[in-house]
């Protein structure tokens, strides 16, 4: 075999071998979910609901994630990465029913429920902010629909939350956990005290033949709705 | 000598407690952050529109202006309507600002530049309370987000003011003689 291809041959190999090695390095920087950089979200207190006149039973079909993101449990990916312990979509599924039930406006099944919930999640955990802090965002978008009519209704909400930064990785672990929770608590409690959804359940009072359960309708028909 | 200096600690801190803020109940009970609009020609990210709205729900929150700060679109009670505000307003005008400009001649040149207008009104019967405006310059190589951040501290600090003044015309009119 002459020299130069012997040379070249030694080329090939080496330059294969660096190509292996900055793939590895890559591979290596790819952070891995263990128990230490692992945060649960949770929503603690349930959040009250607005008061209906007729209240109705929701039931929670589905939620999709809509967000695109191919990562969903990947909340930070820098120093070692923080991840979720679970689905954003099951999260908040939790975070929703634990109110709802709270409120005595949670059905025992889908065939019992008066307003079905298809819920969308378009955002969950952190989302592009100053730098200087962490801007916690979940935003979702629900489908009303009537069990009775067929008729639907979107209803859309945001949680937003601000927190300050942090420097060690335990801090930073803590104030990433607190701030998804602040803005999923946020986002549960503008769908439940949203006035989109307030108009969908007068709409469904409206075609369900309802009796009035609380005071008599023409004490507050008097007074001017705020929206 | 000693006297002296135990009466003068004893005044700085009487004069300390005295000028300490008084824990004063806010006068309004809930505000509401709209999501700000943006006037034709200003180039600002949705991004930007959604961090200012959550920097202006946090600095009304550190602010205490009000004891609540909803959501947006979130329901008010009918009793507490007139205690209410709805904050709403608009991006009028955005410069990206000049790095160049910004390093050769400084003083504030080639800064980016982002001036508001916000309406605050209040819920029960649409009243315009106070109209703010607001204008923040800042370093061109920093953050459109940065940027959200100074103007919603700047916009809660006026508002602070505007309310307050407003407060004090209506008490001092209650009081004039008929």
């Amino acid at each position: 075999m002459p020299l130069r291809t012997l040379r070249f041959y030694l080329n090939v190999i080496v330059l294969f071998a660096l190509a292996g090695s900055c793939r590895s390095a890559a591979a290596a920087d790819e952070p891995k979910p263990t128990v230490e950089n692992t945060i649960s979200i949770e929503l603690g207190d349930p959040v009250p609901a607005q008061k209906f006149e007729h209240a109705p039973k929701f039931w929670i079909a589905n939620v999709t994630d809509r967000s695109g993101n191919p990562q969903p449990l990947l909340v930070l990916k820098p120093r070692g990465g923080i991840f979720l312990d679970k689905q954003p979509t099951a999260i908040v599924k939790d975070a929703l029913e634990q109110s709802l039930k709270a409120t005595n406006l949670l059905a025992a099944d889908e065939a019992s429920a008066d307003l079905v919930l298809r819920i969308y999640v378009f955002h969950f955990g952190l989302a592009s902010g100053s730098g200087l802090d962490f801007f916690g965002k979940v935003e979702f978008s629900t489908m009303v629909k009537n069990h009775k009519s067929g008729e639907s209704t979107e209803v859309k909400a945001t949680g937003t939350s601000i927190a300050n930064g942090a420097v060690r990785k335990k801090n930073l672990q803590k104030n990433v956990e607190d701030n998804i929770e602040n803005a999923l608590r946020d986002a549960i409690r503008n769908f439940l005290r949203g006035s989109q959804l307030k108009e969908a359940v007068v709409a469904w009072s409206k075609t369900s033949d309802v009796q009035p359960t609380a005071a008599p309708a023409s004490a507050n028909a008097a007074k001017p709705p705020s929206r | 000598m000693r006297i002296f200096t135990v009466a003068l600690i004893a005044a700085t801190f009487a004069v300390g407690a005295s000028a300490a803020p008084k824990d004063e109940t806010p006068q309004y009970k809930t505000a509401e952050a709209k999501h700000f609009t943006t006037a034709e020609g200003v180039e600002l990210s949705p991004a930007f529109v959604d961090y200012f709205y959550a920097e202006l729900r946090n600095e009304l929150t550190k602010a205490k202006l009000v004891k609540e700060v909803i959501g947006e679109g979130e329901t008010v009670d009918d009793a507490d309507a007139p205690r209410s505000l709805v904050i709403s307003g608009t991006v009028t005008e955005f410069k990206k600002g000049s790095v160049v400009k910004s390093a050769l001649i400084g003083f504030g040149a080639g800064f980016k530049s982002l001036k508001m207008d916000a309406d605050v009104l209040r819920l029960s019967d649409k009243q315009n309370l106070c109209a703010i405006h607001v204008h923040v310059k800042i370093d061109p190589r920093w953050n459109e987000k940065v940027m959200a951040k100074g103007a919603a501290h700047e916009m809660v600090k006026e508002m602070k003011k505007a309310l307050a003044e407003s407060t004090k015309t209506a008490t001092a009119d209650a009081g004039k003689p008929s």
